[in-house]
């Protein structure tokens, strides 16, 4: 009784954020003290439908991230992996902590200088590197610990059977390291998706992602546009925690 | 004057300052066991590692007269088993024994007759289909001898390898490793903790320390010696 009580309660908490964002997208009205709106409308939703800006902003976003995600990966991947058998293997785990040190506007202004000398300030392929910047060190630091001795051991045997390099890569550690593959593209999707900080400072307002997108309206005050958009960029996560539950999560328990 | 199958000559090894093998010597004749006895940490693991050609060491190692001491891993003929199973947790029972041959490109039908036949072998004909987690210790340790065994390796490193079974399983395996041994003449170094495995699966015995490295061709002078802690045994055998 009290378990069920207690999951309920959760559920309710995690629910309430996004429920509370989707009745504010439908909200004309709301004013303290009231406690639900006013007025409804269709109208923030009509509006959506028949603008292109949200579906381009929602296309950027969605391209970026997979950019992002793909590119930090696939690095962070090979990195780690020659990385891991470095003598300096400690020091290397240490300097792609750094990035995290400071907060992302920060970031962002120390490398101002660079993107307008290199002419990728307020252009797509900036906020890719920016973003980039960020997500690879996460991805190296994800993958340094997956590559432990059990992994050096099993690419050793592979050799000793005969393997070369690239059958001990294709036929050995790649089918290993899928499922870790998986999880860290969703979760580098995930933080160039929300990213904000390094894409409005290299971006300058100009590449217009949905978090961009989120805080004009914010600036705005415009809550209840904010609060379609913010419902609009839960909606990749969500589908993503699904994605995990029915797939991933199923098939790491198998 | 014959040439032993396997010569290892003055394999030397340092981590920085600190030497790990000093001038390890020896020779073995085909077919035979070298069991190596040694406390953790004197060597043996590097030793096996830098035979394998998983570590760069001095030295030289010839096998069957031929050096093969600057050859990669792949082209030494020579299969490492770990403590571990170390099955490919991504393949099946079947797909992990027939891995070796996989990587020789063998057609399909001899890959298919070969690795059945180990699997019979083995007793592990009903398993062939089961993922590696649905397996025993001693099961696992069974499917590692299969994939090293299809390969036909010149020679054998074993590094403890039935460390991680109990007591019942690890004697089983002792046996089974005894008989496939003898009945596919294979040649093999064998580390282990174990005093009494050392003496049931060796022919000639090997007893490690700070890097160095003593060979006894027979039970009687390797239990002469007090390092090796047989008379300790026997007394304390003799006293209850």
């Amino acid at each position: 009784m009290v378990k069920k009580a207690l999951i309920s309660v959760l559920f309710a908490l995690f629910v309430l954020p996004f429920g509370y964002l989707l009745l504010l997208s439908f909200a004309g009205t709301w004013r303290y003290p009231t406690v639900l709106p006013t007025e409804w409308t269709w109208q923030h939703w009509t509006q959506l439908a028949g603008s292109g800006n949200w579906a381009n902003s929602a296309m950027l976003s969605l391209l970026l991230a997979s950019l992002v995600a793909f590119l930090s990966t696939v690095t962070g991947f090979l990195t780690a992996k020659v990385l891991s058998a470095h003598s300096k293997r400690h020091w290397w785990t240490i300097l792609a902590y750094l990035p995290f040190a400071f907060s992302p506007v920060i970031y962002a202004h120390c490398l101002k200088f660079f993107f307008h000398y290199f002419a990728l300030s307020g252009a797509f392929q900036g906020v890719l590197i920016a973003q980039f910047f960020l997500c690879y060190p996460f991805a190296f630091l994800f993958f340094i610990h997956h590559f432990d001795p059990a992994m050096q051991a099993m690419e050793d045997l592979t050799y000793t059977l005969g393997g070369k390099p690239k059958d001990a890569f294709w036929k050995v550690l790649i089918p290993m390291s899928k499922l870790a593959l998986l999880i860290c593209f969703f979760q580098t999707f995930l933080i160039s998706w929300f990213e904000y900080g390094l894409s409005s400072v290299i971006g300058l307002g100009q590449v217009r992602t949905l978090t961009i997108a989120v805080y004009q309206y914010i600036g705005e005050s415009n809550q209840f546009v904010a609060a379609l958009a913010s419902c609009l960029i839960a909606l990749p996560p969500l589908l993503l925690l699904w994605f995990n539950q029915r797939f991933v999560f199923r098939q790491s328990t198998v | 004057m014959r040439m032993p199958f396997l010569s290892v000559k003055n394999i030397e090894k340092h981590f920085g300052q600190t030497a790990v093998l000093n001038g390890v010597s020896f020779d073995m004749e085909a077919k035979q066991t070298l069991a190596i006895l040694g406390r953790s940490g004197c060597g043996k693991t590097t030793l096996l590692k830098i035979m394998a050609g998983l570590m760069a060491g001095e030295g030289e190692i010839s096998l069957n007269g031929d050096s093969i001491h600057h050859l990669p891993p792949q082209a030494r003929g020579i299969v490492y088993l770990y403590q571990e199973a170390l099955l490919f947790p991504h393949l099946s029972v079947f797909e992990n024994v027939a891995f070796g041959l996989r990587l020789r490109k063998t057609s399909s039908s001899e890959v298919q007759n070969q690795t059945e036949k180990m699997l019979v072998d083995l007793g592990l004909k009903e398993h062939g289909r089961k993922m590696p987690d649905e397996l025993s210790g001693g099961q696992k340790q069974r499917v590692a001898f299969g994939r090293a065994l299809i390969i036909q390796p010149r020679l054998l490193l074993l590094d403890e390898p039935f460390g991680a079974l109990d007591v019942e399983t690890r004697a089983q395996m002792q046996f089974f490793f005894q008989k496939v041994s003898q009945e596919q003449g294979i040649t093999s170094v064998f580390v282990t903790h174990d005093l009494k495995e050392s003496l049931l699966i060796g022919h000639q015995w090997g007893y490690m320390e700070n890097g160095h490295l003593d060979i006894f061709n027979s039970i009687k002078s390797f239990s002469e010696d007090p390092r090796t802690g047989v008379r300790t045994e026997v007394d304390f055998w003799k006293k209850l």
